[in-house]
């Protein structure tokens, strides 16, 4: 199986910090699994969703995508972007536009491509996400639940191979958490390598093929739920598990 | 703000073009200032608070609610303009009191053109008021857009737009939390509370604004913001409705 994203030996320090974020992680990611990202508090994982489509760039190592390192050049960029989503933890951070359907078509137009076709994205990206009936509606009058949603399927309708979230899925209520999940098992089934960072061992041990745990900035196991919870150290870093 | 909002997204003329609704309100307000005379301001009032109750079935108490905010405002420059503040005995006047050596007075002409001022002034405000009332700002940015102003404009407009209910959820959160630490419990504490508040907005909207700066950039953008225009339908009697609102305040007008 060849690496879909591959991080390489990670540096970063963000402006006006002393303490680095990333010091030297590396990771690869296959396509088509169900991938839970875990760590602390402050172990780095947003820093690393924040390389993988080059809105960060390392201080050192390198981003592959497909075995080909990130250019960081515009149409490097948006190369990167059309196939890697990330979808931030505040839906309230992403939503820019009141009305949800012109918010949910700015990815796709950003592709480039016709009136027609963005039209068919968004249909499409409303239809997976059970929010065709909000598209009217004004960004503000909708739930938390609904905002996540919309969110998601700002991301979908540019189609990603590689769909990064950050922790969308804490503070939600269990049905809104298991409509979310069902959007995730669809698009593996389709194909797409679904990344969650989340605190939710749970998750980790039920959803996902692969568990990455980060501490201080590396990645330190990527392996089966079942190995990293069978290790004492991993399960005493994470906390208790359930 | 948030009244207004409401009505706007859950009105009868909610999808009517928006340019529609537009020209209607801008041919009103046209016409009550070109005609000049009361009973025309009075006669636009009337159609646009028909329009926006029956058409568009938004409550008259909220037509009626905005109209007399304005109208609040608007009473405050009129007396200025009925009333004359002199030292010596007005020649003529309609009335007149005296305050030790100083005249209020007014004249026929001055009350005249209070009057005028004041029918004009609430015609065009009821035209806008119709305008505001049917019409989501999404829909009127999407208007702004399609009669090609620069797309930096529209695009700060429609950031902003956003951005207002965004903060405004924070300021709640934040006072309820500062309430529910007695940040309010004295008129003391509340300044002092109120003043904290004043800079953690604007350290949030700062950190909030960068965060959608990211989320932007990792959706591809590239200059400007890009998106789907809108659908809408055309309303046919929208026309009649402006042929009727023309020929009825001009027949007043000759009519007085």
């Amino acid at each position: 199986m060849s690496a879909l994203l591959e991080f390489d030996d990670l540096h970063y320090t963000f402006p006006g910090s002393a303490i680095p974020a990333l010091r030297g992680a590396s990771l690869s990611i296959a396509s088509g699994q169900r991938i839970a990202l875990l760590g602390r508090n402050g172990a780095g994982k947003s820093t690393l969703l924040l390389h993988a489509n080059g809105i960060l760039r390392p201080a050192a190592g390198q981003v592959r995508l497909d075995g080909a390192p990130l250019e960081y050049t515009r149409r490097g960029l948006l190369r990167v972007r059309r196939q890697v989503g990330l979808v931030f933890q505040n839906p309230d951070d992403q939503l820019f536009s009141a009305s949800v359907l012109q918010d949910i078509s700015f990815g796709p137009m950003n592709l480039g491509l016709s009136i027609t076709e963005v039209r068919r994205r968004v249909a499409e990206a409303t239809d997976l996400c059970g929010i065709s009936n909000l598209l009217d509606r004004p960004t503000h009058a909708l739930s938390g639940g609904q905002k996540s949603l919309v969110a998601l399927a700002g991301v979908l309708a540019m189609a990603p191979r590689i769909l990064l979230v950050d922790e969308t899925t804490s503070g939600l209520d269990p049905w809104m958490r298991h409509q979310i999940f069902a959007i995730f098992d669809r698009l593996v089934e389709q194909g797409v390598t679904v990344l969650l960072a989340t605190h939710d061992l749970t998750v980790a041990r039920q959803w996902a093929d692969t568990v990455v745990v980060m501490h201080e900035g590396r990645v330190i196991a990527s392996a089966p739920p079942v190995q990293v919870f069978a290790d004492p150290d991993l399960r005493a870093l994470l906390g208790p598990a359930p | 703000m948030r009244v207004i909002d409401r009505y706007a997204f859950g009105n009868a003329l909610r999808d009517v073009d928006p340019s529609q609704k537009g020209a209607l309100a801008l041919l009103a307000i046209i016409l009550c200032l070109a005609l000049d005379h009361p009973a025309v301001g009075i006669l636009t009032l009337i159609w646009m608070l028909a329009l926006t109750t029956w058409r568009a079935r938004t409550p008259l108490r909220v037509f009626a609610g905005v109209l007399l905010t304005e109208g609040a405002f608007l009473s405050l420059s009129v007396v200025g303009i009925a009333l004359s503040i002199a030292g010596g005995k007005p020649e003529a006047p309609v009335f007149a009191w005296q305050f030790g050596p100083v005249w209020v007075s007014a004249t026929h002409e001055s009350l005249i053109l209070a009057a005028h001022v004041l029918t004009r002034a609430l015609g065009s405000a009821a035209a806008l008021n119709f305008l505001i009332l049917t019409t989501p700002l999404i829909d009127l940015i999407e208007m702004l857009r399609r009669m090609r102003l620069p797309e930096e404009l529209i695009d700060i407009m429609a950031l902003t737009y956003r951005a207002i209910f965004v903060l405004l959820d924070s300021l709640e959160r934040m006072t309820t939390a500062q309430d529910a630490r007695l940040g309010y419990h004295t008129s003391r504490a509340a300044m002092r509370s109120a003043a904290l508040i004043g800079s953690c907005l604007f350290l949030d909207a700062y950190r909030r604004s960068q965060q959608i700066q990211t989320a932007l950039e990792s959706r591809g953008l590239d200059g400007s913001l890009r998106v789907l225009p809108l659908d809408y339908r055309r309303d046919p009697r929208m026309w009649q409705i402006g042929v009727g609102l023309t020929l009825s305040l001009v027949l007043a007008r000759m009519m007085v």
